[in-house]
């Protein structure tokens, strides 16, 4: 079990080599006078990426170590907010959004409440000023 | 002959550039300080703010190579301070810099790898002012084919040098290339890989690629260490600030060793500071280690990885700037920025953009006296930078990266498309995959099938075009030779020994 890491990667890997493979295969090529065409070069990659992912197979490296299960909740809990970011951006325009995710992010690692919420307004409204008048970015406003 | 360097020079003294390159020198350092982001982090950060600057290709490639050596020397202070290394090349670092800490003499150790790193950058950079325009006048000869085998050999050097397991290193360049290939075929116009999505027909973007790669990826993997006390708070006292010139001389000897040493590891295609610092360190141990003391706090421990990761990397631009083949992953990462210029790094670059390859090269002079000078005086204020609790870093870069790709493409698929590849690294990153490799491939793939491809138009489908020269030949042989020898030649030492008995 120990080394089970680096063999489901090398599954996937072969999975992916042959699913490039599949769709290189797939293209169609209009008449051209190039001889090689868009399909050998990728075609040619999958192959090395599936002899490469059969080593990794039989010789799998150490496990590393991964996550348990509170650590992954936080990084789910990381990629979310990011997710959230992105998606507040443009609607509640830099700051508002950014002091939000600042302030949740600093949580998220670890910051007592206060140091968070401070964080997350200095750096919104100080980085919105650095960027517009700084580095003459324009960042989206605020919503009204 | 130097006429590049005197034109350059002309560039790099304008207000502007020096300004930049004192700017770069300035950031490279503190993100170089800063544990976990390193040069590369650092110029994948700050690249796409740099291009919405609006400067000129030569300005903005001062800059962010003001932020690659700064980087390197910034390395060293977690290194030496916490044990922790800030950045890859730095990790032989803190073999000697961590117990010359334990001791008392974190002052004298910060300020000795202050001129190791000097005096490595100073040989490298006039080993790159003397070779790089030979190299430039030999690979003017290159065509399609010996490009095309100059790739290969790079990809094998670096599966062989570079990362401790040479099979995920080859995997990460085949992941690189492959990520590369998406987006519509220069040559017959077919859309590879896009699966019907407009936003993929132009490419996975460079910018999306870098800062996905490297900054989403390090707040995922920063996340594990954010409950670890031990690189927070306790910095050691620094002692006296300034290294005496008697300990200097004593290293004198492992520096301009190590210089050299990491000069011509870093001008090897694909192989970068890590491999530079790892080398060096070793060979001096074997050479002036005579009372065991390497590994104890030995200065010359320190100055040895020191002087030839900051050799390195500036060894590394030459042959990015002959050949456009990156020496290392940050260089790959400049190759791609100078290419949002529409500048592709080669052998013309010297005949035709003088302004920027010799305007690099003279900032590079300028920036490395700048680094000496802020970081001999200044390492305690610096060593503050430590202290940086990761809930304000992490914040940082999230910001800095989403209002990066935010500038240049104002719509959310580059966002996403920007996180996937962030979960893409850190997995790849737990698995034990470097992730320079991916970059160099992502940077290079596409520069490979089109000599590829270029070649065999040329000779109308005949593979044999491919090492009909003697310059590709040579390189075939070479790449071979890097792959096989690793395993050929314990093989050969094991058996001797039972042959003679």
């Amino acid at each position: 079990m120990s080394l089970a890491a680096d063999r489901c990667l090398g599954i996937a890997l072969m999975g992916l080599a042959a699913f490039t493979a599949v769709n290189a295969l797939s293209l169609e090529v209009p008449f051209s006078y190039d001889p090689v065409g868009p399909k050998a070069f990728p075609l040619g990659l999958s192959i090395l990426l599936g002899l490469l992912s059969v080593v990794l197979v039989i010789r799998p490296g150490e496990n590393g170590h991964w996550p348990d299960k509170r650590l992954a909740l936080r990084l789910i809990g990381v990629l979310a907010l990011l997710l959230v970011y992105a998606l507040l951006f443009p609607r509640l325009g830099f700051a508002i959004s950014s002091m939000l995710v600042i302030a949740a992010l600093a949580r998220l690692f670890e910051a007592s409440w206060p140091k968070a919420i401070a964080t997350g307004v200095l750096m919104a409204f100080g980085g919105q000023w650095l960027f517009t008048h700084g580095l003459g970015i324009t960042l989206p406003g605020l919503p009204w | 002959m130097f006429d590049f360097l005197i034109e350059g020079f002309g560039v790099a003294l304008t207000p502007l550039n020096l300004g930049l390159a004192f700017l770069g020198a300035l950031l490279g350092t503190l993100f170089g300080a800063l544990p976990g982001i390193g040069p590369i982090n650092g110029i994948a950060i700050l690249m796409p703010l740099a291009y919405t600057l609006g400067l000129p290709a030569e300005s903005a490639l001062i800059l962010l190579a003001g932020i690659y050596t700064g980087a390197e020397y910034g390395g060293r202070m977690s290194s030496i301070l916490l044990n922790v290394p800030g950045d890859a090349g730095a990790v032989m670092t803190t073999l000697d810099g961590h117990p010359l800490a334990k001791k008392g003499l974190a002052g004298p150790a910060l300020g000795l790898s202050a001129v190791a790193s000097f005096i490595g950058a100073t040989i490298a950079i006039i080993g790159l002012t003397l070779f790089a325009p030979l190299l430039a006048r030999v690979a003017v000869m290159f065509g399609p084919a010996e490009f095309f085998a100059l790739m290969v050999f790079a990809f094998s050097s670096m599966s062989v040098m570079m990362g401790k397991d040479p099979i995920k290193t080859a995997i990460g360049a085949v992941l690189g290339v492959l990520i590369g290939t998406v987006g519509v075929d220069s040559g017959t116009g077919v859309m590879r890989y896009t699966f019907g999505m407009p936003e993929l027909y132009d490419g996975i973007d460079f910018v999306v690629m870098i800062i996905g790669l490297f900054a989403i990826s390090e707040i995922l993997l920063m996340l594990e260490h954010a409950h670890r006390k031990d690189v927070d708070n306790e910095l050691p006292p620094l002692g006296r600030v300034f290294v005496s010139l008697k300990e200097v001389l004593a290293c004198k000897g492992t520096m301009l060793r190590s210089g050299v040493l990491g000069f011509i590891i870093g001008v090897l295609p694909g192989t970068g500071a890590s491999v530079a610092g790892a080398v060096s360190y070793t060979t001096e141990k074997r050479l002036v280690d005579k009372d065991n003391t390497f590994g104890t706090g030995d200065m010359r421990g320190l100055a040895a990885p020191e002087a030839a990761n900051n050799a390195s990397a500036a060894g590394s631009f030459v042959p990015m700037l002959t050949l456009g083949i990156p020496g290392s992953g940050t260089t790959a990462v400049l190759l791609g920025a100078l290419m949002l210029y529409n500048i592709t790094p080669g052998p013309m670059m010297f005949s035709q953009n003088p302004e920027v390859a010799g305007g690099l090269i003279a900032s590079l002079y300028i920036g490395n006296l700048v680094l000496l000078a802020l970081n001999l005086p200044l390492a305690g204020v610096f060593a503050k930078v430590l202290t940086i609790p990761r809930w304000v870093l992490v914040p940082a870069i999230a910001v800095l990266s989403f209002v990066g790709v935010y500038q240049l493409h104002s719509d959310l698929t580059a966002i996403y498309l920007m996180l996937i590849i962030g979960v893409f690294g850190y997995l790849l990153r737990k698995l034990g995959f470097s992730l320079a490799p991916v970059i160099l491939g992502y940077v290079l793939g596409g520069l490979m099938e089109e000599n590829l491809r270029r070649a065999l138009a040329i000779s109308g489908g005949d593979t044999s075009i491919l090492w009909q020269s003697g310059i590709s030949l040579g390189l075939w042989i070479a790449a071979i030779a890097l792959l096989v020898l690793p395993w050929l030649v314990p093989m050969l030492l094991k058996r001797r020994p039972s042959a003679q008995s």
